[in-house]
């Protein structure tokens, strides 16, 4: 069964291969260059205040400097479709084509119960799935990492000093650590539960599709900041580095990489307020010398913020990639259901 | 004798319509099986029954023994030839024998490769692109040396064209004759069996109609032909399967359970094909009936 398997799908396992080969290849290109960049920034080494600006030019001369962002991002793209691609190609027709072509007869009559059939067939394409992924994950987490420590030396949670990104925000946190595993595993498990359901491949491929990236929308924006209550704190004006448009907060005081969730300025009293007060609108346009920040501390306005502690990444990162996979193990499960012989 | 098939009520469901209902049979070892029956009466669904594709909703069937598709062994006794004989279009016909190498225990490569031989089939040749006769081969290659104790095909012979058709049926008899094997295969042409079924199954209207071997069903059925009367009036011991009649003449084809001493009939033997398409139209005829009759009703 393990031959069939591979046989089946070694078009696919090459075809991955290769993919991965040639994006190891660009990071293996662009890697030492990027590396010597940030040694030479003078960041190795700094102390205390000198390390920010120090990060900060090495940043925004990369952001400038031959192919480093369209790498960065490229990246990015490769490893949050990745799974996507492999629930379409790899998940979908693993059952859905047996249907379609009527294969299933030859497959399952042969002198093995397609309990497993199924078995052999999910293990080894979707750890193939997870293998793939989390592969470009840490090859690319390995060329980014100057990257990374760079943002980290700034203090940038899910902040963006473009084009580089926090480790907290949505598209980095789904990108590296172990969230990949849980992803792949997810799409390709989806791709074959909505085969055997639909019974059809194209269609069983454009709802996987579908479902996936209303999966991947769905984490950042509605379920991530849930996972572990955030924590809540109160701290002046000035510490939140205000931004004065929406009076929200950019920083999370005295929490380096953090995550910030939501951020609201209170009045004196506790009220949030929405509205610059009266008092502070000269201060504003620039015609009375205090500082808006001054005037507003000085009104008694305080911002809350909501947020989960850089310590918290790891916990969050377990917990995200433990719910997609425990999605997957009952997407596994329902494809065994879907297959037992009373239902097709 | 052991029996091969042994069913009590066996019933499938789609939904909410039954694709086979109340069917009980026995059906002993050594025998080729003809499953014959009119499109869309239930033969695919009585022999996925069978091989253990699907499980039945009502009722009982044993193959062998045991029950179809349970565990490795009870697929090992079984091989099955799906109708069109679907297979790999990407794999070649090397990488076939392989998988049947590999999925089953008691496979004989040597009988697999002797046949490839034998069938003219270019090992390197993907399967997709074989002719139907030779994709019904290999397909049956599959499934003969996987060395099953019975063997079901389902429409083998459908699609292909006489030639094949007459190739394909004179080695599957070889390669019965050779490993003893039981075999039960479906046709919706009596034509296609005649020649090869020593046992028979009409199925029609997801009922099983008549089952028996063919010289005893023969033997059983007769064809009368006498002075026009009203089936009414027949003595005991007649059961009309179906009737004709012109102004002064009555044909009657009927089981019988002696032989008919009414000197006022001819009788002659009944041709197989005959005799299935009398029970095939009797079928029809009764639900013809039924449905004028709840027109009526309404």
């Amino acid at each position: 069964m393990i031959w069939l398997t591979w046989r089946q799908f070694r078009v696919q396992a090459l075809t991955a291969a290769a993919a991965l080969a040639a994006f190891a290849i660009l990071l293996a290109a662009t890697g030492p260059h990027l590396a010597s960049l940030y040694a030479a920034s003078g960041i190795t080494g700094c102390h205390g205040g000198t390390c920010g600006v120090a990060a900060s030019d090495f940043l925004s001369r990369l952001a400038v400097t031959g192919p480093y962002p369209i790498v960065y991002l490229l990246g990015i793209g490769l490893i949050l479709i990745a799974p996507a691609i492999v629930g379409i190609f790899w998940g979908a027709p693993l059952i859905a084509r047996e249907l379609e072509t009527r294969t299933f007869t030859l497959a399952w009559n042969q002198s093995i119960t397609r309990t497993r059939w199924l078995v052999v067939k999910l293990t080894l394409t979707g750890l193939a799935a997870m293998a793939v992924t989390e592969a470009l994950s840490l090859i690319y987490a390995w060329w980014a990492d100057p990257i990374g420590k760079a943002i980290g030396l700034l203090g940038l949670g899910n902040g963006s000093g473009h084009p580089w990104e926090g480790q907290f925000s949505s598209v980095v946190f789904a990108t590296h650590g172990i969230t990949p595993l849980g992803y792949a595993a997810f799409a390709f498990t989806l791709g074959t539960a909505t085969g055997a359901l639909i019974r059809r491949t194209v269609p069983a491929m454009a709802v996987t599709l579908v479902i996936f990236a209303a999966a991947q929308v769905a984490m950042p924006l509605g379920l991530r900041p849930h996972l572990i209550p955030p924590d809540r704190t109160i701290a002046t004006i000035e510490s939140a580095g205000l931004d004065f448009g929406n009076l929200t907060a950019t920083v999370v005081p005295g929490q380096p990489g953090a995550w910030l969730i939501s951020s609201g300025a209170i009045n004196a009293a506790g009220q949030p307020v929405s509205d610059l007060p009266a008092a502070c609108q000269a201060a504003f346009s620039g015609l009375k010398p205090t500082s808006p920040g001054a005037c507003l501390e000085s009104h008694g306005f305080r911002e809350v913020i909501t947020y989960e502690p850089a310590s918290r990444y790891w916990p969050l990162q377990g917990i995200e990639t433990g719910i997609f996979l425990a999605l997957a193990l009952a997407l596994a499960g329902f494809c065994f259901w879907r297959l037992s012989r009373r239902r097709t | 004798m052991r029996a091969v098939i042994e069913t009590d009520g066996l019933g499938k469901r789609y939904r909410r319509r039954w694709a086979l209902t109340d069917c009980t049979l026995s059906v002993p070892a050594g025998h080729v099986v003809g499953l014959v029956g009119p499109n869309g009466a239930g033969k695919t669904t009585l022999l996925s029954l069978v091989t253990g594709l699907l499980a039945p909703d009502a009722g009982t069937i044993e193959v062998l023994g045991g029950t179809p598709g349970a565990g490795q062994a009870q697929l090992a006794r079984v091989g099955f030839l799906a109708q069109d004989a679907p297979v790999y279009a990407r794999l070649s016909v090397a990488d076939h024998l392989k998988l049947g190498a590999r999925l089953n225990p008691g496979w004989d490569a040597e009988l697999a490769r002797g046949r490839v031989d034998r069938l003219d089939l270019d090992p390197g040749q993907k399967a997709g692109t074989l002719s139907g006769g030779q994709r019904a081969q290999l397909a049956l290659t599959l499934a003969v040396a996987k060395r099953p104790e019975l063997l079901v095909l389902d429409e083998p012979v459908a699609s292909l064209d006489p030639l094949a058709r007459r190739e394909f049926l004179a080695d599957l008899m070889e390669a019965v004759a050779e490993h003893e094997l039981s075999v039960v295969l479906s046709s919706h042409l009596v034509a296609d069996l005649e020649r090869v079924c020593d046992y028979l199954i009409v199925l029609v209207g997801s009922r099983v109609r008549v089952a028996g071997p063919v010289d005893e069903l023969l033997a059983a059925h007769h064809l009368l032909t006498g002075p026009r009367r009203d089936p009414a009036t027949l003595p005991d011991g007649l059961e009309v399967i179906s009737a004709s009649h012109t102004d002064v003449q009555t044909t009657l084809l009927a089981r019988t359970s002696g032989p008919v001493l009414d000197p006022a009939w001819t009788v002659s033997e009944v041709a197989l094909e005959d005799l299935v398409l009398a029970y095939m139209s009797q079928a029809t005829g009764r639900r013809r009936r039924d449905h004028h009759h709840l027109e009526v009703q309404k």
